[in-house]
């Protein structure tokens, strides 16, 4: 899970490890890449959102 | 739908493989015309696709130079300011859902299958239906310019409430057409979907694929996540303009501003439609030519799926003067400052795959170093329209115009000329004659910053977009654009011309016939048949 | 006026001069009040990053062109991945764009600040002019662009404010907080003057705030910036900021107008009085549609010389006028219009270019009507 975790922040920041890349398309399942990655889109927008109503104080 | 991730499978890409030949069997072609209209062949689609683009790019262009012929010099000289309205609005319907868009899907008819091993599309027949309903479309859309009233002159963002309670009467015909365009896009995306999923060539996986088909892919699923929100929104504009409704008449207690909303949701996602498989084309060729392997392929891929995340979160951007509350105002300044990152990161892999490369400069690598360069500068004007304050400034000025010209013309449709010189010697078994290419390379070249680059000095200097007419201190730039369009547009035909030659003959061009091609369309003969990979190639992975 | 060739040389050596020139004219205005200069001091900081980026980007491109030829005897490396790099060159970016994002907060806050303003003007977009009304002043007036259009059609000499000029601009005082309250009529527009660095939508429905202390007394042009149909290239802002002592007598005076204007209400008009005050309220309102010699541009805007549904019934035409025609381009006059102007636009149209309605409609029936 973390790895997944790990991996869909890497796709956000866009830089990847090949290696990493390779057991992530060896091992994982995609269901669980494309949860992962709405649920941390969804964070995104909460956390940018945060920032956004704290700066407009 | 068999969601085969990192591997696929063998026995089903055969089984598909079969269907769809048997869709076209040999001796059962139609000949002439019929040959064209009932075609399933990818290739065949593909190469219409092409062509409706390359005639389409030619009206809009036409468009254009009559907008830029009025602009010459202050004053109205030729054309009325209504017709000026419809140019400018025909001119961006055309460009983006005639020219751009149908010119990648071409591209991705002819390619996908090849550089994935594919016989064919997956659904051919629903391919040769989702090009033919284009032509239908752009007809009807063309037509409006004869009925009472004239054409669409609301622009191409086709703002509420001046495209319904103020329109002219053929704007029920421009949303039929648009309607039709939308659909077209959404069948072509569902089949570009099946086959990368499902015929992938055995040995293949997800991560094995050439940049061109994952940018496709990832834009697939865009305009299938946006397309229904513009068919929604011009269908409520049709509710608004002939049922009574009041979707977005103040005076019926609908709201203007929700049409920018749905419109932008749409759009910004749109814009990214337009640019992502040109990345994959550059991603493509840069290395053929630097004989060197993609820098960062898996981050390639990885900012790619960022910049589609995100370009679903940047749409309010559009819309920064239009009383937005301030979090709102925030909101969207930092999240469009932070898509400009994957974009830069792109720039810099393509950068650094030419660093210590062996490079040659043979067309289609011309084009696709003119594409990083100018590509650049458009996204260095989009990071200072990102500055929101800024943005007050420049909103709606020629500052945008230059902006969204400069990643749309030298970006998008550079890409596209890139890919076309680029597999001309796999389509048409002929080299594009090298001389005459660069002439219409450095013409294109010279053209397109003549007539772009001085527009950012007439915006900032504070001359609105969309006027027929302008202040006279504004002349200087407006002339060198006017002159730099004419440019521009002439040496298209220099293109037209390269083409011609290159289907009639020519240096022979091998299988392989850039010496740095590694993807698998180069394992086919040049001019590739009508049917390749019928029994589908074993995939060998690179070396690296 | 300089010759086609000479203006096509100066425009190209002008092109090929490097944007880093950045004169008068080229650059985004330094403009006249404190907002302004923050923008442009943001505008030139974001330019200068990119500026700096590309130097970076483009030099190691084009050194990589230059020094990697295959005609040099360039032989390829195989690399293709360098983590350290890549994060490098994300993280980068995101800090600057960070460190870029906080001035640019702050003065969007500042830009949404529109209390304590002294002054509240109202402004209203028009098909293609605009209104001003001075809130609690009981000021209001339309603001039309005066250049003739025989300089549009190139049949007399274009002068300095071509197309930048209008016919009564926004009168406001300096270093007073003066409040912008925006909205539109019937479509779209927006309201801007580079100087000013203010620009705000105006929308059908809903009310803008946007606000502006200037600096210096001037005349400061600006144009519509959101296309709002045919005659959008041709309706102007121009705000002409004047010392405080100046504003007050101005309104003094506008005032004593005004009042004149409503004692016009009760006395009977003649015909030839009704005809000279209605030609000009038609040449500043109606004209832009209707055509000067009323012959329209059908099926949008009909022809009004020889219209028999009209002529025939005088109380449809005011109808028409106060009201507008809901679901067409026709709006409503009732609050930009005053009676006696209304009455005379109306006489004049019945009188004007062979129409011989021979009938005069005077200020106070229309009082009557709008009181109904």
């Amino acid at each position: 899970m973390w790895s997944v975790i790990k991996s869909v922040l890497a796709a956000f920041f866009g830089v990847q490890r090949e290696q990493q890349r390779r057991e992530d398309f060896e091992n994982g399942r995609p269901v669980s890449f494309i949860v992962v990655g709405i649920a941390m889109a969804m964070l995104l927008v909460a956390l940018v959102a945060l920032v956004a109503t704290l700066a407009a104080r | 739908m068999a969601f085969h991730f990192p591997k696929s499978n063998p026995e089903q890409s055969t089984t598909t493989a079969d269907a769809g030949l048997a869709d076209s069997p040999h001796h059962e072609r139609p000949r002439g015309l019929m040959r064209w209209v009932l075609t399933t062949s990818h290739k065949e689609i593909g190469s219409l696709y092409l062509l409706f683009s390359l005639a389409m790019f030619f009206i809009g262009g036409i468009f254009a130079l009559v907008v830029r012929a009025e602009l010459f010099q202050p004053g109205l000289q030729l054309v009325e300011p209504e017709f000026f309205n419809q140019m400018t609005t025909m001119h961006g319907l055309i460009m983006v859902f005639g020219a751009v868009m149908p010119a990648f899907v071409g591209l991705a008819n002819w390619m996908v299958p090849l550089q994935i091993g594919a016989p064919d599309m997956a659904l051919p027949r629903l391919n040769n239906f989702s090009f033919w309903l284009l032509p239908v479309a752009f007809t009807l859309l063309l037509s409006t310019l004869f009925m009472p009233g004239g054409a669409p002159d609301f622009g191409w963002t086709f703002y509420a409430p001046l495209s319904t309670t103020y329109a002219p009467p053929s704007t029920t015909f421009f949303i039929l057409s648009l309607h039709l365009a939308g659909i077209s896009s959404i069948l072509g995306a569902i089949n570009i979907i099946a086959t990368i999923l499902n015929l992938r060539a055995p040995g293949m996986r997800m991560m094995d694929m050439p940049l061109f088909v994952w940018t496709w892919l990832i834009t697939a699923f865009l305009l299938i996540a946006v397309m229904p929100v513009l068919a929604g929104v011009i269908t409520m504009m049709l509710m608004d303009i002939n049922f009574g409704t009041s979707f977005f008449n103040a005076a019926g207690g609908g709201d203007p501003v929700l049409f920018q909303h749905l419109f932008w949701f749409f759009g910004h996602p749109e814009v990214y439609i337009l640019i992502l498989p040109a990345f994959g084309i550059v991603s493509a060729i840069i290395p053929t030519f630097a004989r060197k392997p993609l820098f960062g392929y898996a981050s390639m891929v990885y900012a790619t799926a960022s910049i589609a995340i995100l370009s679903f979160l940047v749409w309010a951007h559009h819309m920064f003067v239009v009383g937005l509350p301030l979090v709102a105002e925030l909101f969207f300044m930092y999240t469009t400052m932070l898509i400009a990152v994957p974009t830069g990161v792109k720039v810099f892999n393509w950068i650094t795959t030419l660093f210590r490369g062996s490079i040659t400069f043979e067309p289609p690598m011309l084009f696709a170093l003119a594409f990083v360069v100018l590509f650049t500068i458009g996204g260095f004007s989009g990071l200072m329209l990102a500055i929101a304050p800024a943005d007050f400034q420049y909103h709606d000025t020629y500052f945008v115009v230059a902006h969204f010209h400069y990643v749309l013309v030298p970006g998008a449709v550079f890409a596209i000329m890139a890919a076309v010189y680029y597999w001309l010697p796999k389509w048409t078994g002929h080299y594009p004659h090298e001389r005459l290419s660069q002439v219409h390379f450095w013409l294109s070249v010279i053209g397109v910053n003549l007539t772009f680059f001085p527009m950012h000095f007439s915006g900032l200097a504070g001359m609105p977009r969309r006027i027929p007419d302008y202040a006279l201190q504004f002349a200087d730039f407006n002339m060198v654009s006017s002159l730099g369009a004419l440019l521009y547009g002439a040496s298209q035909l220099v293109f037209v011309l390269v083409v011609i030659k290159c289907v009639r003959g020519g240096k022979k061009a091998p299988a392989k016939a850039w010496e740095g091609a590694e993807d698998l369309e180069w394992s086919v003969p040049s001019p590739a048949p009508l049917h390749t990979f019928e029994t589908p190639p074993t995939f060998e992975r690179p070396a690296h | 006026m300089r010759t086609l060739l000479e203006r096509v040389a100066a425009g190209l050596t002008l092109a090929l001069i490097s944007p880093l020139v950045l004169a008068n004219g080229w650059n985004m205005p330094i403009g006249v009040t404190g907002l302004s200069r923050e923008i442009h001091s943001l505008h030139m900081t974001i330019f200068w990053i990119c500026v700096a980026i590309g130097v970076v980007v483009f030099g190691v491109m084009f050194y990589s062109l230059f020094r990697y030829r295959r005609s040099k005897g360039a032989k390829a490396a195989n690399f293709h991945e360098h983590t350290g790099v890549e994060v490098l060159w994300t993280a980068v970016p995101l800090l600057i764009l960070v460190a870029m994002a906080v001035p640019a907060t702050a003065t969007l806050k500042n830009m949404y600040d529109v209390s304590e303003a002294e002054i509240d003007v109202m402004v209203t977009g028009q098909q293609w002019r605009w209104r001003y009304e001075y809130l609690g002043e009981d000021i209001a007036f339309t603001s039309n662009m005066s250049t003739p259009r025989e300089q549009i059609s190139g049949e007399a000499e274009k002068t300095e404010n071509y197309l930048l000029e209008v016919d009564e601009p926004l009168v406001l005082p300096v270093d007073t907080k003066v409040r912008l309250l925006l909205t539109a009529d019937d479509v779209i527009h927006s309201w801007w003057v580079p100087e000013l660095a203010v620009k705000q939508d105006a929308i059908p429905g809903f009310v803008n705030e946007n606000w502006v202390r200037i600096d210096e007394p001037g005349i400061y042009r600006g144009q519509c910036t959101e296309l709002c149909g045919m005659d959008h290239g041709f309706m102007p802002v121009v705000v002409e900021a004047m010392e405080k002592d100046d504003y007050e007598s101005w309104l003094a005076e506008r005032k004593e107008a005004a009042e004149q204007e409503s004692m016009g209400i009760d006395r009977e008009w003649e015909l030839d009085e009704l005809m000279e005050r209605g030609e000009k309220v038609y040449g500043s309102i109606c004209a832009s549609c209707h055509q000067v010699d009323g012959s329209g541009s059908p099926p949008a805007f009909p022809a009004l010389a020889g219209n028999t549904e009209m002529l025939d019934d005088v109380e449809w035409h005011i109808d028409t006028i106060v009201n507008g025609v809901s679901g067409s381009a026709m709006p409503a006059f009732r609050s930009t219009l005053n009676p006696v102007e209304i009455a005379a636009v109306v006489t004049y149209e019945r009188n004007a270019w062979g129409n011989e309605a021979g009938d005069t409609v005077q200020p106070s029936e229309i009082v009557e009507m709008l009181e109904e």
